[in-house]
């Protein structure tokens, strides 16, 4: 039995990939108890979003029910990213376990990048079903295009950030929990996710073009649709900004020691 | 060849702006194949100190080097040479035995094969093959510790920084343990080692610090640390619950009262006066037992460490 004393500090592409490549496995074996439950939960939620709202108000014409499809997957997607992404890092600070996870000789980056494609895994089944659910209840026209490609990465980056720059800035477990929980609450409450803006009062509508939450109903919507998304450009540019601002203060407080 | 020798150079960690001081300007080297261990009591800042090394902490002042590399600036690095188990539970509850350990290893940079070997060996070596399909969240305290252990030392880089690995572990199995460290400092590693288990350490480590308060009380090899008590013995008396503290003869040179427990420090020419007077409490009903025995490292690190009698109440 030798011991290997490691002969240099790895660094370099082959390294970071290596590095992302265990610790998504880590992450994803890290999820084996819960993983199961959570997909099963995600399903549940995307498919009786949908279907609930129908029940609520009967005949729902073509137009609200396409708003209303398209918006769910992104609430899903926020909501993993936002909420449940938060709180799995709250329970780690919580059990104490948080150390040796930091203490693992993998670049920041690849954690984080590990950790985004978990999330992808939590909630992409979700949305899959609630689409699909969508379109056997409602009388809807999908048109699945390349451009939901480039939008639902994007809305996916910058959900699954903003939930991590959160859970590792903020130190107590609780405290994370309540903020994701409210910020969640606001930002599905009060954005044009699940309808067309021209229904809110003018001063929300205007606050909604500086928070991320409509801009990545735009970006999805505009993959799945046709003739229904204005703005496009104008989102991509607003959710780049948030992406942007979501990975340096993650790059920051990873960065940062006590 | 460059010197792979771990260095701390008065490293000072005070929380609170600057009110308490977890570390206080704490100096140690710890060379390749060495185990060092560090004793203190609760509270005396020893996680404190090896979070630093890994990059968990950033030191107030002072500065850690490992050969060319500057721990404190380049934590990336730190990360990368050092590995580490901390004093808290592994995260580990969904993840078998041998999961866990494997990738881990590869984590740290071995390759499937290599670690996958070496990894076979450890649980053979730790003897907790039963438990190789298992769960964590199904493992026991103990078992679960040795895993730990097992992960952090299948692919252990330069340093490997152990926080109090023998917790929770059965007395069998702490034995195949510490042959496992010492395994470790003869291949090369350089081992920093936070116990409580003084009587164990003793056996393991090459040289220690005491530490209390944030500070190093004394350092040095086992022997060299229990010099000043050669020649001498301890004699245990347990007392009779709620007696008074006797009055000692003049011989005994030195001695500390836990609870029921004294301890009186005599040199060795004076064994046959200490029986007899050991005796002669317990014909009077003040002491119930006694034992004489050499002064163990644990003595040392009772007297620095100290006044455990004064810190407990005398009458309990
Ligand atoms: N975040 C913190 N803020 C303030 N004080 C702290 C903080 N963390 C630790 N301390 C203090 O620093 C001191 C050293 O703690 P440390 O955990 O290093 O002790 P230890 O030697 O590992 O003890 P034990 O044997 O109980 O594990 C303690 O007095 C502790 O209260
Ligand atoms: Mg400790």
């Amino acid at each position: 039995m030798t011991v290997a004393v490691i002969p240099a500090l790895r660094t370099g592409p082959g390294y970071w990939w290596h590095s992302f490549v265990m610790m998504t496995r880590w992450e994803i074996v890290g999820l084996r108890l819960l993983l199961p439950i959570t997909v099963f939960v995600q399903l549940l939620t995307g498919a009786g979003f949908v279907l609930g709202v129908g029940l609520f108000f009967g005949q729902i014409p073509s137009r609200a029910a396409l708003f209303l499809s398209t918006g769910v997957i992104v609430i899903t997607l926020a909501t993993v990213g936002l909420v449940l992404g938060p709180q799995l890092i709250a329970a780690q600070k919580a059990e104490n376990t948080y150390d040796f996870i930091w203490s693992l000789p993998v670049p920041r980056s690849t954690a984080a990048a590990a950790w985004i494609v978990t999330n992808a895994i939590i909630a992409v089944p979700g949305m899959v079903m609630a689409l699909l659910v969508a379109n056997l209840r409602y009388d809807i026209d999908l048109v699945v295009s390349a451009a939901i490609v480039p939008g639902a990465l994007l809305t996916l980056y910058t959900a699954t950030m903003l939930g991590y720059a959160i859970a590792h800035t903020v130190k107590q477990p609780m405290l994370i929990n309540l903020i994701t929980q409210v910020t969640i609450f606001a930002l599905t409450g009060f954005s044009p996710v699940n309808f067309p803006k021209e229904q809110l009062p003018d001063w929300l509508a205007a606050l909604n073009e500086f928070l991320p939450l409509s801009h990545m109903a735009n970006v999805m919507r505009a993959g799945l649709t046709e003739g229904v998304v204005a703005g496009l450009a104008r989102s991509y540019l607003a959710l780049s900004l948030w992406a942007v601002a979501a990975t340096l203060v993650t790059a920051f407080v990873l960065r940062r020691r006590a | 060849m460059t010197d792979w020798t771990f260095r701390a150079v008065d490293v000072t960690k005070s929380y609170d702006d600057g009110k308490t001081f977890a570390n206080d300007r704490i100096t140690l080297h710890v060379e390749p194949g060495e185990v060092y261990g560090l004793l203190g009591p609760n509270g005396a800042g020893k996680t404190t100190l090896v979070k630093q090394v890994i990059g968990l902490l950033k030191p107030s002042s002072g500065t850690m080097n490992l050969g060319p590399h500057d721990l404190v600036d380049d934590p990336d690095a730190a990360r990368q040479l050092c590995s580490y188990l901390p004093q808290a539970q592994m995260p580990i509850n969904s993840f078998k035995t041998h999961e866990a350990i494997a990738i881990t290893g590869m984590i740290r940079g071995g390759t499937a094969a290599a670690v996958a070997a070496r990894r076979d060996a450890l649980i053979e070596a730790l003897d907790i093959g039963e438990w190789r399909d298992t769960l964590g969240a199904k493992l026991s305290g103990g078992v679960k510790r040795l895993v730990g252990f097992a992960m952090v030392t299948v692919w252990p880089g330069r340093v490997v920084i152990l926080d109090e690995p023998t917790n929770d572990v059965d007395p069998l199995r702490r034995r195949l343990l510490w042959e496992q460290v010492r395994r470790l400092g003869d291949e090369g590693v350089a081992v920093f080692l936070v116990t409580h288990n003084v009587l164990e350490a003793e056996k393991s480590v090459d040289r220690l610090a005491i530490i209390d308060r944030g500070r190093i009380l004394a350092e040095g090899t086992p022997s060299s640390l229990k010099q000043v008590d050669r020649g001498r013995l301890r004699l245990h008396v347990m007392l009779a619950p709620h007696t008074p503290t006797p009055e000692l003869p003049p011989f005994v040179e030195d001695h500390t009262r836990v609870r029921s427990n004294l301890i009186a420090v005599i040199s060795e020419a004076e064994a046959v006066h200490g029986i007899g007077w050991a005796q002669e409490l317990m014909g009077i009903g003040i002491a119930e037992e006694y034992a004489l025995a050499a002064t163990t490292l644990e003595d040392v690190y009772v007297r620095l460490t100290g006044d455990v009698a004064a810190r407990e109440p005398a009458s309990s």
